[in-house]
Order: C-alpha cells, then sequence, then structure tokens
C-alpha cells in the first residue's frame, strides 16, 4: 500500500520530467556502471540460455547416436526368418560383424554422458542461476536508487519553486518547510543508495571475473571431456573392429565411400516395385506381351520383365508403343542376341529359384517363325504338360496355367517353335519351350 | 475420385464385408504376407534411422553453435573489468577454437555427411511410399479377384438359365486372377530382393558414420585442448579436485556480501 502511494505521488513527476518541464538530476559515473551491470544481466542470461542450448545439443548427440546405432544394427541383422547375412553379403561381413558392438559402444557412451550434463548442471547452471540471483537483489537496489532520485528531484524542483515565489502565503511557508524537510531526506537516502552502488557496482564487476574464470575453467574441461569420451569409445570400437579413423579431410571420406558404393542403388532402382504404377492395364499388356517369354524386338525386351534384370530403366512412354505394337502383330521374332528374360510369373514357389534361373537360360529366345505353322491333322495323341503359365497374345494363342495338362496338335520343329495345343475344348497355338512332355 | 474409381471403392467395400461375415472366401498368401511384415519392419527401421541421423547431426551442429555463443558471452563477462587476466585470454583462445571448430567442421563434412547418410536413407525412404502404394494396389485387386471367383464359383454351383454367365464369369475371374497375380508375384519376388540389397545399399554409409563420428571427436578435441595452454598449470589438478566449485562458491558468497545486495 504504502508502494502504491508513492508510486502515485511520484507519476506527475515522471511525466513532466518526461516532457522536459521539470529538471531531472544525472549522474554520469553511475550510468556508466549501471550500462556495464545491465549488459552483465543479459549475459547471464544468454550464458544460461547457451548452457542450457549446450546441454541438450549433447544430449542429443548421444541418445540419436546410440539410436542410430541400434537401428542400423537392427537393419544389418536378420529380420524375421533372414539367415546368414553374411554368407549373403561377404563384402558386407566386416559391417555385419561389428554392428553390435557399435550399437553397445554408443550406448555405453550415452550412459557415461549422463554423469557429465549432471555435472554441468549443478557445477555451471547453478551457479549462474545464484549469479543471477544475486544480480536480482542489485538490481533491485538500483530500481530504488532510481526511485529515491525521483524523490530527490521531485522536492528540489518544488522546493526551488517555491522558494522563487514572490510573495508565500501562510500555507506557503508550511509547505516550504516541510518541504525542506523532505528534501533532506530524500537527499540523504539517495546519496547513501547511489555512494554505496558507485563503490559496490566496481566491485561487483570485478567478482564477477573472478567468478566466471573458475566457472569458465570448470566448463572447458567439461566440454573437453565429452569430446574426448567420444573419441575415446571411438577409437576403442574402431580398433576392435578394424576401421581406420585416421582424421582425414571430409571430402575423402566422401570419395571412399563412393569407391565402396556398390550397385545395390542401381539394383534398388531397377526394382518395378519402387516405380510408380501409371496404369494397371498397362502393366497387364506389358506383363502379357512379355509373359509370353516372346520378345518381339529389342525395344520391348526393355520394358517392365527385362528391366528386373537388365540395366536400363523403364519409363513408361517407351513402353506405350511396344504395347500397341504387341496387340496387333502375333508372337516372335525375337532379337536372338537379346538377353533371355524370364517370364516375371516365376515358376510357383516349388519349382525354387535356381530351377526358374536355369529354365530362364534353357528358354532364350522363343523362335522366329513369322507364320503360325498350320495345324496338321496328329498322328496320336500325345499330351504335355504346362510348365509355366502362358497368356493368350493374339487371337489363335492357347492360354494355359502351370500344370495344365495339353492335348498336342501338332509340334513345332523345336522346343523354340510355336506348337499347336488343344485344351479345355479350345485349340491354338503356343510357345513349345513353355511345356514339357509327360 | 473418378465415377468408375468410386464404384470400384463401392464394391470393394461391399466384398471386405461380406468377407467379413464369411460370405466370401477371402485368398490368404502366407507368402505374401510374409514379405509384407519383413518389409514393414524395414521401412519402420529405416524411418527411425533417417530421423535419429538427422537427429544426430543437428545435435552436432548446435553443439557446436552453442560454444561459439557460449564464447561470445565470455568475452562480455572479461571485457566487463579486465581484458588482459589469463581467463580473458583462455576466453579468447577457446572462442577461437570454437569458432574454428564450427566453421570448419560444418563446412567440411556438411557435403559428406549428406552424400554418405542422408541422401542413400532419403532415398530408401523415398520408395517406401511406391512400395506401398504397390501393396495396396495388389490388396485391391485381391478384393476383385476374390469378388469374381466367389461369383463364378456360384455359377458353377448353380447354372444360371442365361447360358452366357458363366464363361462371361469366367472371364472375368480369369482377368482379376490375371491382374493381381502379376501384381502378387511381382511384389513377393521383389520384396525380398529389395530387403536383401539393403546390406550392400547401406554397407558403405557405416563406415564412413564411424569416420566422421570419430573425426568430430578428434577435432574438437584437438582444437580444444590447444586451450589449455592458457590455463595456469594448476587448474587442471583444481578442476579435477573440485577447486574450481569451492572458487565459484566463494565468489559468490562474496557478492551476496556486498552492501547493494543486502539493501533490504
Amino acid at each position: 500500500m504504502k508502494g502504491i502511494t508513492k508510486t502515485i505521488k511520484r507519476t506527475p513527476f515522471m511525466v513532466t520530467s518526461k516532457v522536459g518541464m521539470s529538471k531531472k538530476s544525472t549522474d554520469p559515473e553511475f550510468d556508466d556502471y549501471q550500462r556495464h551491470f545491465g549488459n552483465m544481466e543479459k549475459a547471464a542470461e544468454k550464458l544460461l540460455k547457451d548452457t542450457k542450448a549446450f546441454t541438450d545439443a549433447v544430449n542429443g548427440l548421444f541418445t540419436s547416436g546410440a539410436g542410430f546405432a541400434t537401428h542400423f544394427s537392427t537393419m544389418f541383422h536378420p529380420i524375421a526368418g533372414e539367415y546368414d547375412l553374411i554368407g549373403k553379403n561377404p563384402d558386407s561381413a566386416q559391417t555385419i560383424r561389428s554392428v553390435s558392438k557399435y550399437e553397445t559402444t554408443m550406448e555405453e557412451l550415452r550412459a557415461s554422458i549422463g554423469p557429465e550434463l549432471e555435472l554441468i548442471e549443478t557445477r555451471i547452471v547453478g551457479p549462474i542461476k545464484d549469479f543471477q540471483q544475486v544480480m536480482k537483489t542489485i538490481r533491485k537496489t538500483i530500481t530504488k536508487r532510481d526511485h529515491k532520485l525521483t524523490d530527490y528531484d521531485r522536492f528540489n524542483n518544488s522546493l526551488t519553486k517555491l522558494r522563487d515565489k514572490k510573495e508565500k502565503s501562510l500555507s506557503d511557508e508550511k509547505n516550504l518547510f516541510k518541504l525542506e524537510q523532505d528534501f533532506e531526506l530524500a537527499t540523504n537516502e539517495y546519496d547513501f543508495l547511489n555512494n554505496s552502488l558507485k563503490t559496490d557496482l566496481p566491485k561487483f564487476m570485478t567478482l564477477s571475473t573472478q567468478f566466471i574464470d573458475p566457472l569458465f575453467s570448470s566448463f572447458y574441461y567439461m566440454q573437453l571431456n565429452i569430446f574426448y569420451s567420444i573419441h575415446d569409445k571411438m577409437a576403442g570400437f574402431a580398433g576392435e573392429a578394424g576401421y581406420d579413423i585416421t582424421n582425414v579431410p571430409g571430402s575423402q571420406i566422401a570419395a571412399d565411400y563412393e569407391a565402396k558404393r556398390t550397385d545395390a542403388w542401381a539394383q534398388v532402382e531397377e526394382l518395378n516395385i519402387v516405380k510408380r504404377i501409371i496404369s494397371v492395364s498397362k502393366l497387364v499388356q506389358a506383363n502379357r506381351a512379355n509373359g509370353g517369354g516372346l520378345e518381339r524386338s529389342a525395344t520391348s525386351a526393355s520394358t517392365s520383365t527385362a528391366s528386373s534384370l537388365g540395366s536400363t530403366k523403364t519409363s513408361p512412354p517407351t513402353r506405350v508403343p511396344s504395347n500397341s505394337f504387341a496387340k496387333k502383330v502375333p508372337p516372335p521374332v525375337p532379337g536372338s542376341a537379346a538377353p533371355a528374360a524370364p517370364p516375371p510369373y516365376s515358376p510357383s514357389a516349388s519349382a525354387g529359384l535356381a530351377a526358374a534361373a536355369a529354365a530362364g537360360a534353357k528358354r532364350a529366345p522363343p523362335p522366329p517363325p513369322p507364320l503360325k505353322p498350320k495345324p496338321k491333322a496328329a498322328p496320336q495323341i500325345q499330351y504335355v504338360v504346362a510348365l509355366y503359365d502362358f497368356a493368350a497374345q493374339a487371337d489363335g494363342d492357347l492360354s494355359f496355367n502351370t500344370g495344365d495338362r495339353i492335348e498336342v496338335v501338332e509340334r513345332g520343329a523345336s522346343a523354340e517353335d510355336w506348337w499347336t495345343g488343344r485344351l479345355n475344348g479350345q485349340q491354338g497355338v503356343f510357345p513349345g519351350n513353355y511345356v514339357q512332355d509327360t | 475420385m473418378s465415377w468408375s474409381g468410386f464404384k470400384k471403392t463401392v464394391n470393394r467395400a461391399g466384398t471386405t464385408l461380406l468377407q467379413k461375415t464369411g460370405q466370401i472366401e477371402r485368398t490368404v498368401d502366407r507368402e505374401f504376407a510374409d514379405e509384407e511384415a519383413k518389409f514393414r519392419t524395414f521401412e519402420k527401421e529405416c524411418q527411425v534411422l533417417q530421423k535419429d541421423s538427422k537427429h544426430y547431426w543437428d545435435s552436432m551442429r548446435a553443439m557446436t553453435a552453442a560454444q561459439t555463443r557460449i564464447a561470445e558471452t565470455l568475452e562480455t563477462f572479461y571485457g566487463a573489468a579486465d581484458r588482459t587476466s589469463e581467463g580473458a585470454m583462455a576466453g579468447h583462445a577457446y572462442k577461437r577454437s570454437v569458432d574454428d571448430l564450427d566453421g570448419g567442421f560444418g563446412r567440411e563434412l556438411d557435403g559428406p555427411f549428406r552424400t554418405t547418410v542422408s541422401e542413400p536413407l532419403g532415398k530408401m525412404c523415398a520408395y517406401f511410399p511406391v512400395v506401398n502404394e504397390h501393396i495396396s494396389k495388389r490388396n485391391k485387386k485381391l478384393l476383385d479377384y476374390d469378388s469374381a471367383r466367389s461369383k463364378m464359383r456360384k455359377l458353377v454351383d448353380k447354372p444360371s438359365e442365361d447360358p452366357t454367365k458363366l464363361p462371361k464369369a469366367q472371364q472375368e475371374h480369369d482377368e482379376a486372377k490375371e491382374v493381381f497375380d502379376m501384381l502378387n508375384d511381382q511384389l513377393v519376388a521383389e520384396l525380398p530382393q529389395l530387403l536383401d540389397l539393403r546390406v550392400p545399399y547401406f554397407d558403405p554409409s557405416f563406415e564412413a558414420m564411424i569416420r566422421m563420428q570419430s573425426k568430430f571427436a578428434e577435432e574438437g578435441y584437438e582444437k580444444l585442448s590447444g586451450v589449455q595452454r592458457y590455463f595456469a598449470d594448476t587448474i587442471r589438478d583444481d578442476y579435477a579436485a573440485g577447486q574450481l566449485d569451492a572458487q565459484v562458491e566463494g565468489v559468490l558468497q562474496e557478492m551476496r556480501e556486498l552492501s547493494i545486495c543486502g539493501a533490504n
């Protein structure tokens, strides 16, 4: 309540002094100290904030470092039902063997950093906070001194005004006496605070430097220790796992990385499932076109089927022409030099991968006959069993699924030729290398 | 959504419902389910890895950046009183070394880190939505296939008056099966390939990461340790013995004893 009354009394003076109607006294010496003190306050604030940022960053560094290691390690361990990663990727054996060790190392590092951060919290952040507390009380003193200065100026002004008044009334005389008393009180209070601030602020500044000296040294050693523990752990790990961690320029690391990069990137890119689906119906057509294993030309060879093996990246536009082409023209005319692409329909699981590869090689370019041989009367009924699915590509083709028993109407000249057969009452031609004699 | 797309959605919703109530048999493809589960694990791991690697790098940068800011603030403190004291000299040396670390380190390792860790991870993670598109397409086509098959079976069990119905249903069934098989076989064949490729794909990143981590620690340590020259010989031991903390406390106590601190 007293404070509020004081504030109200001071307000008129604050206003008049602001607009220059009344005189305000200044003390340059004190102002200088105050400015320094203000800087110090800001600095302490900033130091606290940055120290916090630093601890957060270190914490983040170690947490995410450990997280990275954990997940990298998971990635280099067999995922559900996989086995023998090293056998499959002999080139990556070193990494596969090291990931677990790396994970442990990073986890240890993360655990070891806890006490270090704790140290920063208690030995650096704590004292800075105490220091701020001290500054707060000093700031309070400064505010008080400012208030007393206001009082001093206020009484001083009124006193001068009253003294300058030519004719003083009785109440003026009474006021004058009271003002003189007030003024003296205000002067004493102000002088006391102002002087003690002027003597103590420089002392405080010196003490601040003395305060920051050991604080900085401690902080420095803590930081050094953090770098050291990473370095130490990494060196230990690298030594055990056989990695060369000699300090080389960053560009060297990138260059070595590029050199070690395998064609895995290209292989991933060639997978069909990482390509956006443009249109399922087009895919079906392309699939039919290639699924027969009857390559039409070099261009169609580079479409989806080939891309799972070949090196060219299929772009949708090239697919379109070959598809429309596929619709009209009946099968063959393969470029005999074109690499044999296995049909995308992998022979059902039981056949196994090896079998598929072998079949793929054997069933090379299913051959020419530009014209389909005309069916002739079969001498006797023969049956063959379909090794693969075959979908009709043109009128007159015979579709079948793996395992279907097809009655042979006419055998082609060889397995690489078109044969004629009958299935489910339908008669049509099919590639001879898609079937096997019973 | 187009009209035909909308019709498909409605039909598929119906099929799902009928499957749930057991009216339509649902195709279960163990092989695909296994591959999908593995793929999901891989996808999740990759995404977490990407997040962690980014966070790691950001933290490294934030750490050195915070150090430079701390160094600046220290200068303010020393600037307030005495610029030539041992502490001020050390503070200055510290500032130089952390500036060096922050600037040089960022410039030098930013590119390599991106090439060796961020980009491979980012690229792999960018594939996932596409693969998922394939998977959801396959799932939709599976519904179509299930529905077409059930239609056909019904016609076979209970032949219709209209003789054209069965061949038509059969054809629909065959088409749906073809589409589904195509998508399914592709996924079953390629998902394991994608998974297998992860090892050679990420392998070089591992060594690069280790080398960069070591480099960061080594350079940081080397640069910072140079500052020690500016400290008095005893400081290291004082730090180890906890003397410095006592000093800090002592100074704080002296401050509190100043008259301006106890003024109220």
